[in-house]
């Protein structure tokens, strides 16, 4: 297995992985009806297409790195959240160092080769929420979550922190799945349902 | 004492220096963000009943938490407390740099060595390096290493985040001679 585990890494050029996980007990001072855990596994890889101009075809690459992710990722987040079934939302997100084009985080996550493997992993059904950039080691950033089957209940939207420390480098790429295991802390800003018709003629707030 | 989050990390190393380790490098931290006790009451000059009150409770929260966060036998360990801005460094101080906080990771890690730690000021989001020493042998130098830890959202002004780190091994591709070849 761990012959299996060192052909992983080297096949996908994974230098590390890390795991962030938040536990929210008390919010405004009060327990949330139930407790809820949200988590990111980030991996920070080599940055398969360093030197290669726009014309590069990316799926090759893509789809030979981005699977072993998708199932490395989804398999530490459910192990760190309590299994698939605890998991209610989710999300994705690609830093790729200064060396690369933002395009080539996108490779990583926006395919099926990525997003398909990763709903499937984590049995959603909904679109995959998103956030990539290109940045230096360390700089910080937002994941957007939602709902895994039903993505536009509003209670689920959400977001986490994703840092790594001394990635990527600018030759790399850093690679996030992250999912929560229920709604915000205290949420209660209604929902689809719920809604009163808003327009610019139903209020006075602003004219018309 | 009041808790509002509890914040895991777990690294794990595979590459390091461009090559791969025999065995993944894994380090775990766990962080308490809680109520400073002694915000609002101006300057307290006897800290004992707060600390007899909250840092044995922390360090039995926080002990079996980072060693399970591990998954491995800790051979480093470390402790942190972040004070949010309204507190003195004190605050923290007193809540870490007691044996009724550090025994309980010794404890559970049949550990003897004292804990390094880091204590610092700082707003919410602030990075902050954890200092990790052997848990025996304060002079092992292939396990002297720190760990860099960014909690967004905390601390809060009122706050402090404590934390314990442990590792499951020293450095990756660590290769400087013992202390003892030196002497």
């Amino acid at each position: 297995m761990q012959e299996g585990l060192k052909q992983t890494d080297e096949s996908i050029g994974l230098r590390k992985l890390v795991l962030y996980r938040d536990a929210v007990l008390t919010e405004a001072g009060e327990a949330p009806a139930r407790p809820v855990w949200r988590a990111s596994v980030a991996a920070v890889v080599r940055n398969p297409w360093l030197g290669s101009g726009p014309a590069t075809d990316l799926v090759p690459e893509q789809a030979r790195i981005a699977p072993v992710l998708a199932r490395l990722l989804t398999d530490r987040l459910i192990a760190s959240l309590g299994g698939v079934d605890a998991i209610e939302s989710f999300g994705k997100a690609a830093i790729v160092g200064t060396a690369g084009e933002i395009e080539h985080a996108g490779a990583l996550i926006h395919t099926p080769y990525f997003g398909n493997l990763v709903r499937e992993f984590l049995r959603g059904e909904s679109i995959i929420c998103f956030a990539d950039t290109r940045a230096e080691a360390g700089e910080s950033l937002i994941v957007p979550l939602w709902h895994k089957t039903q993505a536009a209940t509003r209670s689920h939207y959400q977001t986490v922190s994703v840092r790594v420390s001394d990635g990527p480098r600018a030759d790399e790429i850093v690679v996030v799945a992250a999912a929560s295991t229920g709604p915000r802390p205290h949420p209660r800003i209604g929902d689809r349902r719920t809604d009163p018709a808003v327009t610019t003629e139903t209020l006075e707030v602003v004219s018309s | 004492m009041s808790v509002r989050r509890i914040v895991t990390v777990v690294e794990e190393i595979h590459t390091e220096g461009g090559r791969p380790l025999a065995r993944p490098a894994r380090i775990a931290v766990v962080a308490a963000v809680i109520d400073n006790p002694w915000a609002g009451q101006g300057f307290v000059e006897d800290l004992a009943p707060g600390i007899e009150a909250h840092a044995s409770d922390l360090g039995a929260l926080l002990a079996p938490a980072v060693l399970d966060a591990l998954g491995e036998p800790a051979e480093a360990y470390g402790k942190a407390a972040i004070v949010g801005l309204d507190g003195e460094i004190e605050h923290g101080s007193a809540l870490i740099h007691t044996l009724k906080f550090g025994d309980h990771f010794r404890k559970a890690a049949d550990a003897t060595t004292l804990l390094p730690a880091v204590e610092k000021r700082g707003p919410a989001g602030v990075v902050f390096d954890i200092p990790l020493k052997h848990i025996t042998d304060a002079t092992i130098r292939s396990h002297h290493q720190s760990f860099e830890v960014r909690v967004s959202d905390a601390p809060h002004p009122g706050e402090i985040v404590v934390a314990l780190a442990a590792a499951a091994q020293g450095r990756p591709q660590q290769r400087l001679a013992p202390l003892t070849t030196e002497q």
